[in-house]
């Protein structure tokens, strides 16, 4: 069971780090961006295609991953603040409906972009760049051991627990900026009263960009951890972790940070248990049962406020 | 308003999901100077590479038959449709071939665009020879005109039970992906397994996934010294990595449908070494010393023979000796000769039951990929 547990944990990292793109964007402009785990599939191409094509980044060994994170980083970022500013930004004032079907558009933009440039085959991961290849040792009959940590009756493997670490720092990262820092606070304004926060000298459109850039990077090192950690790609791989994290954001409540990153781990550990129960071929099943229920029973999920609705 | 509004987003989540499937492949008639065999193979779409496998090797056989002097006097042609592995596709091939007039069919790649070929054939009164789909449900209501020339989910099992047995374990789990082919693979399985006194312990996976420690713990948790996974390539080469990662020891045996180099890039070589799987011949592994391959090469143009060539090949030369035992060309008698008939033929002895399926275990082998990421033949298990 603690196994069960642990899997869950882990799993839901990367929920939990894709949703919190999802929740901040629609906590400031009530936008659903369904292209946002397609930004994490593309995140993960970057990383693959650097890993090729960067003459030398096989000698950095794990250094290596640091690098494409980077690059990563920079690329799905400035993705995601062209999207806003070439499909959002001119729709800023249309009909909701208008906006989401443009972003199911960019979803599908982005998706058969990668694939008309990368191929329709899932990619394998470059080898030097495997994060459990480079947390393991070989022991003496030539066979490759995991290094893990046992907790209770189970147990982490390095590579897991590295990406664990990853998202917490991340997260917490993302709580301080946003809790404490001055662009922090014109994006909680934004997300109260837009016309009122730019009345009071807030730069509307630079604090979108901003909180796009940001959600679209944390998808993009989601989506490299990802490759490191599977060693499997594809141009479809957006699709269902996005909608995934789409429930994750909805269960912890949309909007809300801290809900994200509880819903994300809630998630990874409902679908966990539930698998378990019932067999691995009821967890999409289960995961969006919860979904279901949650919009019935209590749509502004586990953390939500109530929202008088002002437009 | 919040609500309703998530709710909506939620519906077109729902319809965009939808937009994602997959589908499978295809079949053949009769006319005046020469024969005309009907070859449906997609030529087109992920699967195309297998469509010339299928033509070539068939051309060839049908360019041996006419320089031995042809079947009852007459030359015979090989005509193509593409079904690119898709039911329509392959409904509407079989309706053209039937209007070109052709007197059998020799083709079928992907099962599910093979089925809706069975009914235009048979109402045409045209015999067909499926090379190489397999589902067994193409022979499940067979209306006697159909036989297959690829060994059926059943005969893949039975090769798999062999295997267990000749090395002995004892803790068996099965993983399917829930699809038509494999989850009919893993149900013979568990079938075979249990009529042999083992207890089998099953899950399923969602394709598509990545992650699959639900099951890898369901493995470990059973403490299974095997495992047979039914699925594709993809899922076979993340579930193989994620259980050797996570310290499994026993033995790893795939399906068919995951024989492909990608399962060692994806899973990493060093972790296939326990890694083994279920296919049938392939022109590699025939031992007439490259004779088939050069003689291939001639028809193709210079590219090597692939998977099922030689499936395709031994269909053309099944349905000649069928027809000169018979003497005829028409339906009902060739499949009186069918019955019957016994053709050494280069997938082994060619013999079929009642129902039209082969018998033996249909020329499944054991292939391991452990040297390269190659799946070469391991064990014949003759």
């Amino acid at each position: 069971m603690t196994q069960v547990i642990l899997n869950g944990l882990f799993v839901g990292s990367f929920y939990a780090l894709i949703a919190l793109g999802y929740s901040m964007v629609y906590g400031i402009i009530k936008l659903l961006n369904f292209a946002h785990g397609d930004i994490f599939m593309f995140g993960a191409y970057i990383g693959m295609t650097c890993l090729v094509a960067i003459p030398g980044i096989g000698s950095l060994g794990i250094g290596a991953l640091a690098v494409i994170l980077l690059v990563s980083i920079v690329l799905t970022g400035t993705t995601g603040v062209l999207i806003e500013a070439l499909a959002y930004r001119p729709l800023r004032t249309a009909p909701r409906l208008s906006v989401l079907i443009t972003a199911v558009g960019m979803s599908f933009f982005l998706e058969y972009g990668v694939r008309q440039i990368w191929g329709p085959d899932p990619q394998p991961w470059p080898s030097n760049g495997r994060l459990s290849d480079f947390l393991s040792t070989t022991d003496a009959t030539g066979a490759k051991q995991q290094l893990s940590v046992p907790i209770f009756d189970g147990a982490l493997t390095y590579s897991q627990l590295v990406i664990l670490a990853f998202a917490v720092v991340l997260m917490a990262a993302l709580a301080l900026y946003i809790g404490k820092t001055r662009e922090g606070r014109a994006m909680r304004a934004i997300a109260l009263d837009q016309r009122a926060a730019s009345l009071m000298g807030v730069n509307v459109n630079a604090t979108i960009s901003r909180v796009f850039f940001i959600g679209s990077a944390m998808a993009g090192v989601a989506g490299v951890m990802h490759g490191a950690y599977y060693s499997s790609i594809t141009f479809l791989m957006g699709f269902l972790l996005g909608l995934k994290a789409f429930t994750a954001a909805v269960i912890g409540g949309i909007g809300n940070l801290y809900g994200a990153m509880l819903g994300g781990l809630t998630l990874g550990l409902l679908e966990s248990i539930g698998t378990t129960l019932l067999g691995g071929e009821w967890k999409d099943v289960f995961a969006f049962v919860f979904l279901i229920l949650f919009l019935t029973v209590k749509p502004t999920g586990i953390l939500g406020e109530r929202v008088v609705e002002r437009m | 308003m919040k609500n309703s509004w998530t709710r909506k987003a939620l519906a077109l989540g729902a319809a965009v999901s939808v937009a994602l499937t997959l589908s499978a492949c295809g079949g053949s008639g009769d006319s005046g100077e020469t024969y005309k065999l009907g070859l449906i193979a997609p030529f087109s779409g992920s699967e195309n590479m297998f469509g010339d496998y299928m033509k070539n090797a068939a051309v060839l056989a049908a360019n041996e038959i006419n320089e031995a002097g042809g079947v009852l006097g007459k030359q015979i042609e090989i005509v193509t449709e593409d079904d690119a592995c898709d039911a329509t596709q392959g409904a509407a091939a079989a309706q053209k071939l039937v209007s070109a007039g052709v007197v059998a069919s020799v083709g079928g790649y992907c099962s599910g665009a093979t089925l809706p070929t069975l009914p235009i054939f048979y109402e045409a009164k045209i015999p067909e020879l499926i090379s190489v789909a397999n589902s067994d449900n193409l022979i499940k209501d067979n209306t006697g005109n159909v036989w297959l020339l690829d060994g059926t989910g059943t005969q893949q099992a039975a090769t798999a039970l062999k295997w267990v047995q000749q090395n002995g374990f004892t803790n068996l789990v099965v993983i399917d992906d829930k699809t038509d082919y494999s989850a009919n693979l893993a149900t013979k399985f568990v079938e075979a397994a249990t009529a042999a006194g083992f207890t089998v312990t099953t899950d399923s996976l969602t394709p598509k996934e990545s992650d699959f420690s639900a099951q890898v713990n369901k493995i470990k948790s059973a403490n299974a010294d095997f495992f047979y996974f039914t699925g594709y390539v993809q899922e076979a080469g993340l579930l193989v990595k994620q259980a050797v990662e996570a310290g499994y020891t026993g033995s790893i045996l795939l399906g068919d449908g995951s024989v492909d180099s990608k399962v060692a890039e994806i899973a990493g070589l060093e972790n296939c070494q326990n890694v083994y799987a279920t296919y049938t011949k392939t022109p590699d592994m025939l031992d007439d010393g490259g004779a088939f391959a050069a003689a291939y090469k001639e028809v193709s143009g210079g590219t090597d023979p692939g998977p099922y060539s030689i499936h395709s090949y031994d269909t053309v030369k099944v349905w000649a000796a069928a027809a000169e035992a018979a003497g005829s060309v028409e339906m009902d008698k060739i499949n009186e000769a069918l019955k019957t008939l016994t053709y050494e033929g280069l997938t082994g002895t060619v013999h079929f039951e009642a129902d039209g399926s082969r018998t033996g275990e249909g020329g499944f082998v054991i292939v391991s990929n452990k040297d390269d990421g190659v799946f070469k033949l391991f064990d014949a298990l003759t």
